[in-house]
């Protein structure tokens, strides 16, 4: 589904992003881990096309993402806060999200029903504009955004952060199911070792902009990460 | 602690990431305030010597008119300081979280905000006229120097009362109403000679002058209300009350019939929502309004400026809002640039969203324009819609492209830059205004020099229709040119 060729990116003189070769089938839940400034976000914008490459070039679903924008239509992500738009109330940015993914406000409205335990009624039907939402409710908005219209392909930054517990539980059985009943390719960056191996068929660690290790999820796996990360203090 | 925290103060002046946009704000701010010190000065001048405008001249010199007169003019005076203060005097912004759980007393954090106020430019403003006016009156020798010393003593006093009344003000909710009803009142009766309280204001006043002491009640009343909102404030620094950010409840906009146009629609219907919505887009639509009536400042002075002025004029009254709107397209969007970047959308469809709300606006503003400009004659209405449709056919795509290279973020949330954000200043932008606004009057001048007034607008109609027609063409140059510039459109737009 995504190819990534010869992938570099460099500020000034600083490398930021190094992948060499890096294939994700359709279909698969793939996570990436790493610390902070490992390139996680900037592999991310690279595939959205949101930071233009130094070097190399990503393929989704056959198509070249800095020359066309064709995979705009099978590809969705919220990777932030500014994937929201503050002055719009929830509802009518799901239906401005819906209306570009040509989706009727009938659809729009049955879809979000499956959402209302997710919600947990503190987002849709309230008096507010998406800027006055706390941080935790913009999230929800905005990942379920960002499931919206059958997308192939869904890229989501930090997902978990900022999350109660039980929508955590909730979120992890939403991307699971889409990827076990649906055929959809989701990628998730975290911090949290936990969250990505309980969630990911594949996880791929990341370290000043390099492919460290490449992991097909297993019982180990969790140990396996937790003791590399261990290895970094001494 | 004082020195800690205006050091403070300045390195936010200093290291915000748009230094050179908030320089010429503030040089474009000091213009004006030096503007109104002068004025001021002169003012104090004239009334110390006339006794009031110099309409009402009189006759008698070395009197005590002047006095007189200013004093019964200061009841007014103070109104309006409140009233100014209230719109245009920003109160301190201290980022007082920060300061919450540091060793600071709360009291000091408050001390702080408010003795900052103390050299506010209202209080200072004042003085420019006091000084003067007392010199020349005590150097008449008319008058009693212990009187004017009190006397301007109360009067300062005054200053500051309303200083902190403005505190107040805006923080009460309750208290606005009631000072605006007053205050309305008091125009009223006023208006209507119900009431004169010029003579009341000249009695009041005068009384300080005869008794100087009296001036220190004012100050011990200053004293008292000082520490009351300093007080009102220290009990309201916990982040549930006074430092609970206002939320204003939202309500649904539906704008379903704007459907039946399409992709398009979806974009118009959010920018509708953004005008109504946040502060700062809100000033465009009132900035495009004001100019509606641009015209009329070069039709009433069209012996000074011609009638190269007078078109200049109605050009604009149509094109406002297309300025206003459009010089900050896509910056309206920077808060969410990442999101339209990645959706399903064209930058067609985008940038036509964009344009056709500019041109629904011109040609909103271009029927109020003609019915305004009606009153003068025909030959006005055909050069307001000949500005429109070279607004449309020219100006439309212009504003566009140099919008690509327009980078500076806007923080949809604040009204408090309206004025203040400048364009990323680039040659382009500045290189787009001249066929903006210098061809369709440099056209109109030698096409009507040569023939008349109605061909001068035919020619630059003509040009706005040529326009109309090359859309597509026009539109696959913007559309390059925002596809050049998305990678560092974006980088800008994080920056704020």
């Amino acid at each position: 589904m995504i190819e990534i060729q010869n992938l570099e990116k460099k500020y000034s003189s600083q490398t930021v992003l190094d992948i060499n070769f890096l294939k994700i089938p359709a279909g698969q839940t793939f996570g990436l881990i790493g610390n902070n400034g490992a390139g996680k976000t900037s592999l991310f914008s690279c595939l959205l096309d949101l930071i233009h490459p130094t070097k190399g070039k990503v393929i989704n679903n056959q198509v070249d993402v800095s020359i066309s924008e064709d995979w705009k239509s099978f590809t969705t992500a919220f990777l932030d806060e500014t994937f929201l738009i503050g002055y719009l109330m929830p509802e009518e940015y799901f239906y401005f999200i819906g209306e570009l993914r040509g989706l009727s406000k009938q659809k729009v409205d049955s879809f979000m029903s499956q959402f209302e335990d997710f919600f947990n009624g503190e987002i849709l039907g309230g008096k507010k504009y998406l800027r006055d939402l706390s941080k935790g409710n913009q999230k929800k908005a905005g990942i379920v955004a960002a499931l919206m219209g059958e997308p192939k392909v869904i890229i989501l930054d930090e997902p978990f952060a900022n999350l109660d517990p039980t929508t955590q539980i909730r979120l992890k059985k939403i991307i699971k199911d889409l990827s076990n009943y649906k055929d959809t390719t989701i990628l998730i960056s975290s911090h949290d070792i936990q969250d990505v191996t309980e969630v990911c068929e594949r996880i791929v660690l990341l370290e000043k902009g390099e492919l460290i290790r490449d992991i097909n999820t297993s019982e180990e796996t969790l140990k396996e990460l937790e003791e590399y990360f261990k290895a970094r203090i001494n | 602690m004082f020195k800690t925290v205006l050091s403070l103060q300045w390195k936010e002046f200093n290291r915000g990431k748009f230094v050179g946009g908030k320089l010429a704000a503030k040089i474009f701010k000091w213009f004006w305030l030096i503007y109104f010190a002068f004025m001021s000065v002169m003012i104090g001048f004239i009334a110390s010597v006339y006794g009031g405008p110099l309409m009402e001249f009189p006759i008698e010199k070395n009197s005590l008119v002047p006095f007189d007169y200013v004093n019964g003019q200061l009841i007014y005076f103070f109104a309006y300081l409140i009233v100014m203060r209230y719109f245009i005097q920003s109160l301190p912004v201290l980022n007082i979280r920060s300061f919450l759980l540091t060793p600071i007393l709360k009291k000091d954090i408050v001390r702080f905000s408010l003795l900052k106020t103390i050299l506010a430019y209202f209080n200072i403003l004042p003085l420019f006229f006091l000084v003067p006016f007392t010199l020349i009156l005590a150097s008449s020798g008319n008058y009693d120097t212990l009187g004017l010393v009190g006397w301007n003593i109360n009067l300062l006093g005054i200053i500051y009362l309303t200083n902190f009344f403005n505190f107040l003000l805006n923080n009460k909710n309750n208290l606005i109403y009631i000072v605006g009803v007053a205050l309305g009142l008091t125009k009223a009766l006023e208006y209507f000679s119900i009431i004169d309280f010029t003579t009341y204001s000249k009695e009041a006043f005068y009384l300080f002058y005869e008794i100087p002491y009296l001036s220190l009640f004012t100050w011990l009343f200053v004293f008292w209300l000082y520490s009351y909102v300093k007080k009102y404030f220290v009990t309201g620094l916990y982040i549930d009350t006074g430092l609970q950010v206002k939320i204003k409840e939202a309500k649904i906009d539906d704008f379903s019939w704007l459907d039946r146009f399409g992709k398009t629609a979806t974009f118009i219907k959010n920018d509708l929502r953004l005008l109504k919505r946040s502060k700062r887009a809100r000033t465009a639509v009132y900035m495009g309004i004001g100019c509606l009536f641009y015209g009329l400042i070069f039709v009433f002075s069209e012996d000074i400026y011609g009638t190269i002025g007078s078109f200049f004029g109605y050009l604009f009254s149509s094109g406002g809002f297309l300025f206003m709107f459009g010089s900050f397209v896509p910056s309206w969007d920077s808060q969410y640039y990442p999101l339209m970047m990645t959706q399903n959308i064209e930058y067609k469809e985008y940038l036509n969203s964009k344009w056709s709300l500019m041109i629904i606006g011109t040609i909103i503003s271009a029927i109020l324009a003609s019915g305004i400009y009606s009153f003068i004659g025909i030959n006005a209405v055909y050069a307001v819609l000949a500005g429109a449709a070279y607004n449309i056919g020219v100006n439309g795509y212009l504003t566009l492209w140099a919008g690509a290279y327009t980078k500076t973020p806007i923080d949809l949330n604040s009204s408090a830059n309206a004025f203040g954000d400048k364009k990323a200043f680039n040659a382009k932008t500045i290189l787009v205004g001249l066929p903006q606004i210098l061809l369709p009057v440099l056209v109109y001048y030698f096409t009507s020099q040569n023939y008349d007034h109605t061909n001068g607008c035919l020619a630059v109609a003509c040009l706005g229709i040529l326009g109309i027609f090359l859309k597509p063409a026009a539109f696959n140059l913007i559309m390059k040119a925002y596809k050049t510039e998305k990678y560092s459109t974006l980088k800008a737009y994080k920056s704020k």
